[in-house]
């Protein structure tokens, strides 16, 4: 009988460690500067295209979907062009831009890139289409790394 | 005396030393192989992948010494034989650890002045999304474990063949845990958001492999111009050395005595005096214990100049 009941409260024990350590694997990564939980906050994300012709790219279309279902929050979309995009994600001032990048791109230590949505051009310099982030968002990062891998094949096979 | 460079007292934990070794090497060169899986842009990981590349140094340099103290033997060129290749070996260590330590350092303070924010992102196994924070964090405890138990059984043979080289490794690997747990806390710290702990951990992680490497350099330095014997754990004067000084001034008074360490062999020069009129082997002067007379190497007299 009694170790009926200890082999229970292991057991119990066993379900609840599970459950704190699968809790804390939820609670990490988080934003040195809170992307996430602004994004929480204010319902909102904003992005911007670094080409303005991406604007009807289903690819496109479809990872803001994700990302929209995933936080809960609107795509607020922001004007700009180029490089000067990169430069406020790195302020903060914008949480997300998307675009075609070379795969070996420069901007690659200064923003983090999420995999390639689609990759096209010469096999010897190949453009990527991917979302940018500002570096050291991990939780953020984490997220668009999730909705470009549950959107598009090409992802996934990163 | 054997005609290689290694007393024959010594073949049987040298053996098991050389075992030891190969085993630190394959242990090593499995952690290295995790890590290196799981670097991502993290500072601490780059660091604590570079101590542990740094840590093979030691047993290959070990390794190189004793196959020359084992096999070379003595010949027109090398008179003396390999003794001091251990020296060598063990100041080629400690300028490899030194050398990086200071650029880790540099690196890591840097990374902390800008204020460069390490991304970690996700990677895909097993077909769930996993933050890589998490394969670091079980990296980062792998690599804590086999140095323990090598380091552990690495002390007694280090005492026992006095062997500076394996003894700096044995004390690398037992205080392998504090730089374990500071890359964890780095990486932790990351995935709280604390941007810092990352670089933070990493300045850590290097000032211990600069501490390690400046204590080994002072001690190697002073075997190789010639200093007093040096103790096993550090830069303080060897004990078996004072003792031979102790035991020879007692028997030689007003004579100056010099003491030098060739690898693990101590060679005493006794000044001003004349040698004794029966003929002594060098052991007969050693101070301990039985075993350990292989030590001393060499008793040379070199009387008054004014005669």
């Amino acid at each position: 009988m009694k170790r009926a009941m200890k082999k229970k409260r292991d057991r119990l024990a066993g379900v609840a460690l599970c459950c704190a350590l699968l809790s804390a694997c939820n609670a990490l990564p988080r934003d040195p500067a809170g992307t996430s939980r602004l994004i929480e906050e204010r319902r909102a994300f904003s992005v911007a295209l670094v080409d303005p012709s991406l604007n009807a790219s289903p690819q496109v279309v479809r990872l803001i979907k994700e990302l929209e279902k995933r936080t809960q929050a609107h795509a607020r979309w922001q004007a700009g062009t180029g490089e000067a995009l990169l430069q406020r994600l790195d302020d903060g001032t914008l949480d997300l831009a998307i675009g075609h990048f070379r795969a070996d791109s420069p901007w690659a230590t200064q923003v983090a890139f999420a995999p390639a949505l689609s990759i096209s051009g010469r096999a010897d310099a190949p453009m990527e289409l991917k979302a940018a982030m500002r570096n050291g968002e991990n939780r953020w990062i984490m997220t668009v790394e999730r909705a470009s891998r549950a959107t598009s094949a090409t992802a996934r096979a990163q | 005396m054997s005609d290689t460079s290694l007393p024959d007292a010594l073949h049987e934990p040298m053996k098991r030393a050389v075992r030891l070794e190969y085993w630190n090497i394959f242990w090593t060169l499995t952690i290295i192989a995790v890590m290196g899986l799981v670097l991502g842009q993290s500072e601490t990981m780059k660091t604590a992948w570079i101590e542990d590349t740094l840590g093979l140094v030691p047993p290959v340099m070990f390794l190189v010494a004793v196959h020359l103290e084992r096999h070379a033997h003595r010949s027109r060129r090398f008179p003396f034989g390999f003794e001091r290749v251990n020296g060598l070996g063990f100041f080629v260590a400690a300028v490899a650890l030194t050398a990086v330590g200071a650029l880790l350092l540099v690196n890591a303070l840097m990374a902390l002045g800008s204020r460069e924010h390490a991304t970690v992102g996700s990677i895909v196994l097993l077909g769930q999304d996993i933050w890589l924070g998490w394969l670091m964090i079980a990296a980062q405890i792998y690599s804590l474990i086999p140095p323990l138990f090598i380091g552990r059984r690495e002390l007694p043979l280090a005492h026992a063949l006095n062997d500076k080289l394996l003894h700096t490794d044995a004390l690398m690997n037992k205080a392998n845990w504090l730089t374990g747990a500071a890359g964890l806390a780095g990486i932790i710290g990351l995935g709280l958001g604390w941007w810092w702990a990352d670089s933070v951990a990493a300045a850590i992680i290097s000032i211990d492999v600069l501490n390690d490497g400046i204590k080994a350099l002072r001690s190697s330095t002073a075997e190789l111009v010639d200093g007093a014997p040096r103790a096993l754990s550090g830069v303080a004067l060897s004990e078996d050395a004072q003792k031979i000084s102790d035991r020879l001034k007692a028997e030689f008074p007003g004579a100056t005595i010099r003491l030098r360490e060739t690898g693990r062999l101590i060679r005493a020069e006794v000044h001003d005096t004349h040698p004794p009129a029966e003929c002594r082997h060098p052991r007969y002067y050693w101070p301990g214990r039985d075993d350990r007379a292989w030590r001393l190497a060499q008793v040379s007299f070199i009387p008054p100049t004014d005669e």
